[in-house]
């Protein structure tokens, strides 16, 4: 079975839209950022959070007095997948485990102890969540320096730049995206937390994986074609990999909802984050990577008679 | 490129292990899937009889994270300043000041605490001497035994969490020490995390116990087994009334089998009908070996049948029978007899302690100047001081057990009595025993404030739940990519799919070899590596395809598409690989379970899917079949 014939579409030369494409949303979801802030997880933010499953769907509402009657009227309180299970989350902190204890207390009042079991229950001092947000920080960093000198190193200079700027573009578009659907949809909640970090590194390494593959029959073709123009030959290339790119990228995608939908709550945010991820990644390895290389060498126009026969 | 041979080992030699590694995790599950279709008495039967067998295949078998299996994890960190300010005597207006603008300034910022702290006094022109040490000391000295006492707190801390976790009997326990003032407790499966946590908060208890007399410990020994061989009714039991009881049942003594037992695990396994024998007439002996060459009173228990013989001993007609003020303590550690077997030690003491751990003011390791023997070196205060002459002077002779929590480190002979509070303790085997006492005795005399800085719970049924959505979406997942690279490919797909077939074993098998821990983010990993995994056959398909197109033979195509899609295949999978390897730097508990298995994963499908297919094609087209591209 063959979906796709030998196609001829000139990918690059629509780019300047979509560098304007590219920037209208990474600005969006810049603006979304900055308006609604990114809500991070407990893992960054510190405090008590607690998952309850109660045997019968529960009022959030009466939740939240009985919470309040305790003198936690802070808490945010949601669902976590089923609507019997209810996630609770406070910044309030003191020692050990007492934030919970009192949640646990205050709903075993309103709802008798024996209606509800805790499911899952994490305490952040605010000290672990400063470490873990700049070990997560220092995790993407680093992660984008390997990358950018790995290309850099095995293909060219702007090779690499362009790999690494299509990730700066994916892991801002999936930022945005995620800040804009957060509590958009019911049930699918989308705090930055450990999980969801983890996913970013992991859409970066998906991501760079395909914009490789198209850089890798680029050097091909650059042998074999050398009197074709640089344009030409990633036109060329982007097309003879069409059918694999998107063969590959759906097998990935497909498991990916595989992962959205049927792999429970705990790793939704993540694979919602690796779904956006790898829709972005796929378009930035033609749009933004492929597309930067192509536009590096004009802007330092003492190279570009050199690079140009290469 | 034809040595067919080479490639087969390899592979073959690949599945093997794979198979070696998982065939522990499989066990296990066969073990655990026979124990929940059997119920009651046969299960506990079964128990017993596959014991050893059981825990051999829950050692090896891959581990669980605390997400899957629930559990709890714990994060302590020691509170130096809590420290320091414990350790201050005098205090005044002063010191509670600066103690309480060091702790402002912790919380903003990454502090040398002791230096720190030093500071402030010199600021003030206060002298360290007045809270710390005696007069006559200068403040770079006692600077440097806070340092000391700061750094070994750390020590103290993990001794107590784990002497405590041992005896809660929390099956795989994992404490580490993080950097050098943090401590990662791992409680996997842990259902009561209440008193689990009561466990990792209180203070230390450092008790001095004095040992029974040895005749006493032994007749109530006795009189245990013989009520549990029900020779005597739990009324009857009495002591008077037992000891002529003992000395009529003569015919075979316990302490007969007792030495034949603990010689060595082979004469107790030849003769095993004896050996019921005597197990169904002293259901105690059978279990707890009565030391009585020595006349110590104490009894030996092999660490497999602790669990058994703390719930015998725990039970309220057992516990009728004991004589007031007597009570048993377990040592903390096991020791090794000649056959290589563990015993616990139980210590028969009076329940009430002689001393608590409150009077010593200093514990120190050393070698004995005369035979370079270790010995640790404890000082008391006065008031410990006078007690302490008292206690040793009316006890020559006897053993006094040192235990914390409950746990005896060490039960040493009272040799002469202890004047002025500095006493030498001997008989230790080694440096390091002589350090762990050295560790427990401070730790019962100053305990190592600790504050939990993160701790997270998973009950067990949400493990369940994650461990179910993990393997329906993994299902499903394969089911997709499967179908659909056979639907695309042809026989090419289904050569793809038997390759991820294998990178699915391999991914398992070096998991369970490296006896790494699957964790939820670990599945979703194997998941992405299922669709991530064809990606090389993906690549090497449409490369085959286009030379096919280019006009060349099939296998001239096969050939050109295997090296020429080399390179990306190698390029890409490096590049996800660094961002596994930083992933895995920064991350703990799950996220690193995650990475672990998304860089297995990788190097298990180009492993798979370049030398695995390669051989099936080679093999096809050798036969002069000609397989469907699709």
């Amino acid at each position: 079975m063959r979906l796709f014939k030998t196609t001829n579409i000139p990918f690059l030369d629509s780019r300047g839209l979509w560098y304007i494409v590219s920037s209208i949303v990474i600005a969006a979801g810049l603006v979304a950022i900055l308006v609604r802030g990114v809500s991070l997880g407990i893992d960054f933010l510190g405090g008590t959070e607690i998952v309850v499953g109660f045997k019968q769907a529960p009022e959030i509402g009466k939740i939240r007095a009985a919470l309040s009657a305790s003198g936690l009227e802070g808490a945010e309180i949601k669902t976590f997948g089923e609507p019997t299970d209810i996630i609770i989350r406070t910044t309030e902190q003191a020692e050990g485990t007492v934030v919970g204890d009192r949640i646990r207390e205050a709903l075993a009042g309103t709802y008798g102890a024996g209606s509800f079991d805790i499911l899952r229950q994490y305490k952040i001092s605010p000290k672990i969540g400063k470490e873990l947000r700049e070990d997560a920080l220092y995790a993407i960093a680093w992660g984008l320096v390997a990358i950018m000198l790995y290309v850099a190193v095995r293909f060219k200079f702007s090779y690499g730049v362009g790999a690494v700027l299509s990730l700066f573009h994916d892991v801002l578009v999936t930022l945005g995206v995620i800040v804009i659907i957060n509590g958009v949809i019911p049930g699918l909640n989308l705090e930055i937390t450990l999980e969801v970090i983890a996913a970013f590194l992991t859409l970066v390494g998906v991501s760079v994986n395909d914009t490789v593959v198209v850089f890798d029959r680029i050097r091909e073709n650059q042998r074999l074609y050398r009197s074709m123009d640089l344009k030409s030959v990633m036109n060329k290339s982007l097309n003879e990999m069409l059918g694999r790119t998107i063969i590959t990228n759906g097998t990935i995608l497909a498991v990916l909802f595989v992962l959205l939908f049927f792999g429970g709550e705990v790793t939704r945010a993540f694979a919602f984050t690796l779904v956006i991820g790898q829709l972005t990644g796929t378009y930035s390895s033609i749009y933004v990577a492929s597309a930067i290389v192509l536009d590096w060498p004009r802007r330092l126009p003492a190279r570009q008679a050199g690079r140009a026969t290469a | 490129m034809k040595n067919y041979l080479t490639r087969v080992i390899l592979i073959v030699a690949a599945t093997a292990l794979a198979l070696v590694f998982l065939y522990p995790t499989y066990q296990d599950w066969s073990y655990r899937s026979q124990l929940s279709n059997l119920s009651g008495a046969d299960s506990l039967s079964y128990l017993e009889t596959n014991q050893d067998a059981i825990a051999e295949a829950r050692s090896k078998r891959m581990k669980l994270g605390l997400d899957l299996q629930g559990g709890m994890r714990v994060v302590l960190e020691v509170d130096v300043i809590q420290l320091l300010d414990d350790l201050a005597k005098n205090k005044d207006d002063n010191f509670r000041a600066i103690i309480s603008e060091l702790r402002r300034e912790a919380e903003t910022s990454e502090l040398d605490l002791v230096p720190a702290f030093a500071k402030k006094f010199e600021q003030r022109d206060i002298r360290l001497s007045r809270y710390y040490g005696t007069l006559r000391d200068d403040d770079a000295r006692i600077m440097a035994e806070l340092q000391l006492e700061t750094e070994t707190a750390i020590d103290r801390a993990i001794e107590i969490v784990r002497n405590r976790v041992d005896q809660y009997r929390v099956s795989e326990p994992n404490i580490q020490k993080q950097g050098a003032r943090r401590i990662i407790v791992e409680l996997p499966g842990v259902k009561d995390e209440g008193e689990v946590r009561q466990l990792l908060r209180g203070t230390a208890k450092l008790e001095f116990k004095l040992l029974r007399d040895p005749q006493v410990s032994y007749r109530v020994m006795e009189t245990i087994n013989k009520y549990l061989a029900g020779k005597i009714d739990s009324t009857g039991a009495a002591r008077d009334s037992v000891s002529p009881a003992v000395s009529a049942q003569a015919p075979r003594k316990p302490t007969d089998a007792l030495t034949e037992l603990t010689g060595g695990a082979q004469t107790a396994s030849t003769d095993t009908t004896e050996e019921a024998r005597f197990a169904r007439e002293n259901p105690f002996f059978a279990y707890v070996r009565p030391e009585t060459r020595g006349g110590t009173g104490e009894g030996f228990v092999l660490s497999k049948d602790r669990d058994r013989v703390l719930r015998l001993l725990a039970r309220p007609d057992i516990l009728r029978l004991l004589p007031p003020d007597f009570e048993f303590l377990w040592s903390a550690k096991t020791v090794k007899d000649d056959g290589g077997l563990e015993y616990y030690t139980i210590y028969p003491v009076k329940k009430a302690a002689e001393l608590t751990g409150g009077v010593i003011v200093d514990a120190r390791a050393s070698t004995d100047p005369e035979d370079s023997r270790p010995i640790v070196n404890m000082e008391m205060n006065s008031d410990g001081a006078r007690e302490w002459a008292r206690i040793t002077g009316a006890n020559i002779n006897k053993r006094i057990a040192i235990a914390l929590d409950g746990g005896v480190f060490s039960a040493p002979v009272v040799q002469n009595k202890i004047m002025g509070g500095r006493s030498r303790i001997t008989g230790m085997d080694s440096p390091t025993e002589a350090r762990l006492l050295e560790i427990v005795l401070r730790a019962g005399a100053l305990p190592a404030p600790v504050s939990i800085i993160e701790q997270r719970e998973v009950g067990p049924s949400l493990g369940e739940d994650s461990i179910r959505n993990g393997l329906s979406a993994t299902g499903y997942a394969l089911l997709v990519t499967v179908l659909f690279m056979v639907l695309y490919y042809r026989t090419a797909g289904i050569v793809a799919d038997v390759a991820l077939a294998f990178n699915i074993l391999f991914i398992l098998g070096v998991m369970s070899g490296f006896q790494a821990t699957l964790t939820l983010p670990g599945i979703a990993g194997i998941v992405l590596t299922i669709g991530m995994a064809v990606d090389a056959n993906v690549l090497i398909n449409e490369r085959i395809r286009e030379e096919l197109g280019g006009g060349k033979t099939l296998r001239a195509a096969v050939d050109a598409g295997y090296t020429k899609a080399f390179t990306a295949i190698f390029d890409s999978n490096v590049t996800t690989l660094l961002t596994g390897v930083i992933l895995y730097q920064f991350g703990s508990g799950p996220i690193q379970g995650f990475a672990m298995t998304l860089m297995i994963g990788i190097a298990a499908s180009m492993f798979s899917a370049i030398i695995i297919t390669r051989v099936i094609f080679d093999f096809m087209i050798d036969r002069g079949l000609q397989p469907n591209m699709g």
